[in-house]
């Protein structure tokens, strides 16, 4: 195994614009080290933020992906397009209007009446970066079965690709977020933490500053 | 010429082991800091020239942009629409959203305005997790002392008091937000220890706690109230005819604009400085974290503290070099991973507190026992495959986000150990505030890491995200009583006036403009697209 990386010069075309850039670099980097400015749709430099969304056609390909453009480093004769984030979801709730557990499924009906109709397209998933079950988390959530659906969505950065995928709206990384707060907000009661904040309520620990032990 | 031995050399020498002894003797560990620590770096330091700390140590760097002109001056408002708002919020990250959420259910008119999208954030890169003593054995107490501590005895205990106190509820407050956590089989939260202290009592998730809780605050956000404006960052504070802060200018990258928003009480959350890049380190930090909060909050007159005292993360990544500084969580030495010099031998207790860790591994560096990747790339290794090891099985399941940087290095942490390198993590200092996030300024509110005080000179794991949801839920509650009526007479920018007289009368550069906006890298101030913005001429 070879540990020092060969930079290799590649030509890409980034946004219309041809650069040379080395291999190491990712489409971001690619960018900045051809010269060009770029401030939006940059975030983390990580993977975990999202924001920038490319589209990515490799040489010699026809197949277009969606993918981040840190995490995406260049290659001879590929092509990317940095794509603009879309607006937010039409959808809106406040979980503290669900009455109470046994809810939890009407409501989300209520508030994604479109996730029902999913089509099976598997766009959601196919664009996603990081290759979550997109399709079957929702039809999941569509069950009930919103712990399970949820786990699906962990590594889910809201980068909102599925989002712009869905032909029928249904803005699955929300609908996967939803299953995530709901299990949290309904089903979550360590005992550990409520003994210690029934402790801190009768004022047994509480900390006053500067006094010594 | 960087001297050590040869990535490969070292590699194909290394072997997993269970245990390897730690060397002998106790470290001098005020020398160790004295000699290896970057704060202590010769001419990375400066005295303020002028301003409200005036005669005070600053890095150099930050003080190149506390003491810049402005980007911005009163003709440039000449019809820029105005916004009226209670309360408004400057930055998105987690004390931005924690702040914009508690004012706004307090029944404040909110505006929250970032420079990048919402959640665009150093909150969504955390990892490790969030401190509380919630274990049965633990206590406030504990942790109180451990912070203090960990910090050199320099934080204000008034506001570490405030966090610990705090602690639990915050844990409570976020489940509430719908934000999950690691728990064990009877549903208990689950703890780890953090490097430097005394019980278990770092909560997580996984190794993305900071993504669970900004995606699950920034659905909050955007299914509230709050008016969120995106692509604005904040170039200048307004002042009132007291001096009070009394709102902010914006500058759209959007309609390329700026935009007028007075406020009864303005909560700046707008972060560190990772991205300035101090003394040529790498950084874990978001593309926007330069410190343009600082900038703003000084230039209105308000006090900063321990401009000279930064975190400089043990463990970035330093191979391959295109993620060289991408962050390690500290989890992963609390699970037992071990750090090893070239020779494969252990060099200080890695549970230390990161100041001393991160100088070790300088240390080690310096003296030729580092790891030697490339003509910049240098470290030392983190033992994963004892992990494996130990508890086979482990790394796949609680830390995923580690496994999947190994995948993309092409390095499988389960068998080959990384190599590693102290990364500019986290700004010590700040804003000074008191226990309400309350700055010398009336109604200019400073959170999360653009303050300073609470951590001291050294931040323990846990408690930045402990501090953002505390400290944002405290100065959300206090900025929302502000806003019984409208207080300013007059909204101006007259400070800026003085800040430029005393510019000259330093003798001080004016072609450099601040805050930063941007790092370097980005080429913001070569853009024709922000043409109408001023730009800085030193930084084309």
């Amino acid at each position: 195994m070879s540990e020092e990386v060969q930079e290799k010069i590649v030509n890409v075309t980034i946004n219309g614009k041809q650069i040379q850039a080395p291999s190491t670099l990712s489409a971001i980097q690619a960018l900045w080290h051809a010269g060009y400015p770029r401030v939006k749709s940059v975030g983390c430099l990580e993977g975990v933020c999202g924001s920038c969304r490319v589209l990515v056609r490799k040489g010699g390909t026809a197949e277009v992906k969606m993918a981040l453009g840190c995490q995406t480093l260049v290659e001879e004769g590929m092509e990317i397009n940095f794509l603009v984030f879309p607006n937010p979801t039409h959808h809106t709730y406040d979980l503290k209007g669900i009455p109470n557990s046994w809810e939890v499924q009407a409501e989300f009906h209520r508030i994604f009446p479109e996730a029902v109709k999913c089509r099976h397209c598997h766009g959601c998933d196919v664009s996603c970066p990081k290759n979550i079950e997109v399709e079957r988390g929702v039809q999941l959530a569509t069950e009930g079965r919103f712990r399970e659906a949820g786990e699906l969505f962990v590594e889910c950065v809201m980068c909102n690709f599925c989002m712009t995928a869905c032909p029928e709206f249904i803005a699955p990384n929300h609908v996967g977020l939803f299953a995530r707060r709901a299990t949290a907000y309904f089903l979550f009661r360590p005992s550990n933490l409520i003994r210690r904040l029934e402790q801190m309520r009768q004022g047994q620990l509480t900390v006053a500053p500067g006094d010594d032990t | 010429m960087t001297k050590g031995i040869p990535y490969s050399e070292a590699v194909s020498r290394y072997q997993a082991v269970e245990e390897r002894p730690l060397p002998d003797g106790d470290p001098d560990e005020a020398a160790l800091l004295a000699r290896f620590h970057p704060d202590n770096f010769a001419d990375s330091v400066v005295d303020l020239k002028i301003g409200p700390n005036q005669g005070d140590r600053c890095h150099r760097a930050l003080a190149e942009m506390l003491q810049a002109d402005a980007r911005i001056e009163e003709a440039d408002l000449a019809g820029a629409p105005v916004v009226e708002t209670d309360v408004l919020v400057i930055g998105g990250g987690g004390a931005g959203c924690a702040a914009a959420l508690v004012a706004a259910e307090m029944g404040a008119k909110v505006t929250l305005a970032t420079k990048l999208r919402l959640g665009d954030s150093n909150t969504v890169m955390a990892e490790g997790g969030i401190q509380a003593s919630i274990d049965k054995n633990d206590t406030p107490r504990q942790h109180y002392e451990d912070t203090l501590k960990a910090g050199h005895n320099l934080g204000d205990p008034e506001l570490v008091a405030a966090m610990v106190n705090d602690g639990p509820d915050v844990i409570r407050w976020l489940i509430q937000q719908g934000m999950q956590f690691d728990l064990d089989k009877y549903g208990d939260v689950m703890l780890r220890r953090a490097g430097g202290t005394s019980e278990s009592r770092v909560a997580f998730y996984r190794d993305y706690t900071g993504l669970e809780m900004m995606r699950v605050l920034r659905e909050a956000v955007f299914n509230s109230d709050v008016e969120v404006l995106e692509y604005s960052p904040a170039v200048e504070l307004f002042a009132d005819q007291s001096g009070d802060c009394a709102g902010a200018v914006l500058s759209s990258l959007k309609s390329f604009s700026h935009v007028m928003v007075r406020a009864n009480a303005v909560i700046l959350a707008s972060g560190g400085i990772g991205r300035m890049h101090i003394n040529g380190f790498p950084t874990s930090n978001h593309f926007g974290a330069t410190g343009d909060g600082l900038v703003l909050a000084y230039r209105l007159g308000a006090k900063l503290r321990d401009l000279d005292s930064f975190q400089y993360h043990p463990t970035g990544l330093a191979h391959p070099r295109h993620l060289a500084g991408s962050l390690i969580t500290e989890g992963i030495r609390s699970a037992g991973a071990y750090l090893l010099n070239a020779q494969g031998e252990r060099f200080i207790d890695e549970l230390k507190g990161r100041d001393f860790v991160s100088s070790a591994i300088l240390r080690e560096c310096a003296e030729g026992r580092g790891v030697v990747s490339s003509k910049e790339g240098i470290g030392v290794w983190l033992d994963t495959p004892r992990i494996e090891l130990i508890q086979p099985g482990l790394l796949d399941k609680k830390f995923p986000k580690l496994v999947q940087l190994g995948e993309r290095s092409g390095i499988d942490p389960k068998t080959k150990p990384l190599l590693v390198y102290p990364t500019l993590h986290y700004q010590n200092g700040g804003v000074r505030i008191d226990a309400d996030g309350r700055s010398t300024i009336p109604g200019l509110y400073c959170v999360g890491e653009v303050s300073g005080g609470i951590h001291g000179r050294n931040r323990i794991m846990g408690n930045a995200l402990l501090d953002i949801i505390c400290f944002g839920r405290r100065a959300g509650l206090h900025a929302a009583g502000r806003t019984h009526g409208w207080n300013h007479k007059k909204v101006t920018m007259d400070h800026l006036s003085d800040h430029r007289r005393r510019l000259t009368f330093a003798g001080l550069d004016m072609d450099i403009k601040s805050p930063m906006l941007f790092p370097v890298c980005a080429k913001f101030d070569a853009d024709s697209d922000y043409d109408g913005f001023h730009k800085s001429r030193k930084r084309e």
